[in-house]
């Protein structure tokens, strides 16, 4: 269902402010979304001021820095710092991205931080996942063929390898899904951007041999057409890939099959 | 616990892109032309009755009120038949690289808005 408006214990406070204790002149605003499951209080926005002489490029070296200086009960998943494993996916500035890839030099004014968009949050900037994850689970992410890997190789042309450019390097950070707004409003139903892309990478793999049966599965008015092409995925992907126009071409071969 | 947990901010943090105005503009626009058929109906009522009763849709049109629905009506359905155009080139697959989209996305606004301007321009006769 379309719900404009945060529930009510979903409604945001004004939170603390950390005032810059370094005595920097340079000086920047950074607003963190923080939500503390043991208080039972509503989230808020808690205000820091960071010393921007001593931090590196990434917003996530602005977290870090926030969580080592000046206040270590803030949260947030982070692993590689180099934009691979997908923890770090958050709305910084208003747009979904990898906090590790992000450099905060691109944004203007106040850095703004929230977790990723409509998500049960866990704590801080921490959102639960476990309904995106259980979407993949049910497209089935592995190859299915019947020859015996085990005594052959499972060959496959260049062209058809090609196919799988711009679909295999997802790595599955969730920005895609939680930046559409019909997974928004039907994240239980619509599988969204990120488990569409990878269903479209089985669906297109040439040594797959169950493409008619994934299809069919996928072929559905919530699980597929609730896509409408507003381009927020893409727009989105900190990896470059295009989510929109592989749904697109899933939409296209149940169309022409 | 779990039920108690906050919902993340969604539509009231996220940056809107040319791509998803045009997108809810084409679904406002499909609606909007939906109920301003019903304008329609009435001028064909009034044609249908004879050049007196006209002359109440023509006074209609004339006011400001009558002027600002032919407008919107005429851009609304300008707007929705560009943005179809770009959607129909989604459908073969055409079009989804991001500057394409923005590019696409831009000339559908300034095109419903300089269509709706000259329509206007060339039956300042009718309105």
């Amino acid at each position: 269902m379309v719900q404009i408006n945060l529930p009510k214990n979903s409604k945001l406070q004004k939170g603390k402010y950390y005032k810059d204790k370094t005595g920097s002149n340079n000086l920047r605003k950074v607003n963190v979304y923080r939500w503390d499951p043991s208080t039972g209080e509503n989230p808020r926005i808690d205000t820091y001021e960071v010393d921007m002489d001593n931090c590196p490029s990434k917003v996530l070296d602005v977290l870090n820095k926030i969580k080592n200086e000046i206040d270590p009960s803030i949260a947030y998943r982070r692993s590689c710092a180099h934009g691979v494993c997908g923890s770090c996916a958050m709305n910084m500035d208003g747009k979904n991205g990898l906090a590790c890839t992000k450099p905060h030099s691109e944004i203007k004014g106040d850095i703004n931080i929230y977790p990723l968009p409509h998500l049960k949050v866990l704590k801080d900037l921490i959102g639960d996942l476990s309904t995106l994850y259980k979407q993949y689970e049910s497209v089935e992410p592995w190859l299915k063929n019947s020859n015996d890997s085990s005594k052959t190789e499972n060959l496959q042309s260049k062209e058809d390898r090609a196919k799988l450019d711009g679909l295999y390097e997802c790595i599955m950070c969730a920005c895609c899904s939680t930046s559409c707004p019909s997974y928004w409003w039907n994240g239980d139903k619509y599988l969204g951007p990120a488990v569409l892309l990878q269903a479209y990478r089985w669906i297109i793999d040439s040594r797959d041999e169950d493409r008619k049966a994934r299809l069919k599965k996928v072929a559905d008015e919530l699980k597929l057409y609730r896509c409408h092409t507003i381009m927020n995925c893409t727009n989105a992907c900190p990896k470059g890939l295009n989510p929109a126009k592989a749904i697109a071409s899933i939409k296209k071969m149940l169309a022409t099959s | 616990m779990k039920d108690n947990n906050p919902i993340s901010p969604h539509i009231q943090i996220y940056n809107w892109h040319i791509s998803s105005l045009v997108s809810i503009s084409h679904r406002i626009t499909g609606v909007l032309n939906y109920l301003l058929l019903i304008l329609v109906c009435f001028w064909v009522i009034s044609l249908i009755f004879g050049p007196e009763n006209y002359q109440y849709f023509k006074i209609f049109s004339k006011s400001i009120i009558g002027k600002f629905f032919i407008i919107g009506f005429i851009w609304s359905y300008i707007f929705q038949i560009l943005s179809e155009i770009r959607h129909w080139f989604w459908d073969m697959g055409y079009g989804f690289e991001l500057k394409t989209t923005k590019i696409t996305g831009v000339l559908v606004i300034l095109g419903s808005f300089t269509l709706t301007i000259v329509l206007y321009l060339f039956n300042g006769v009718l309105i």
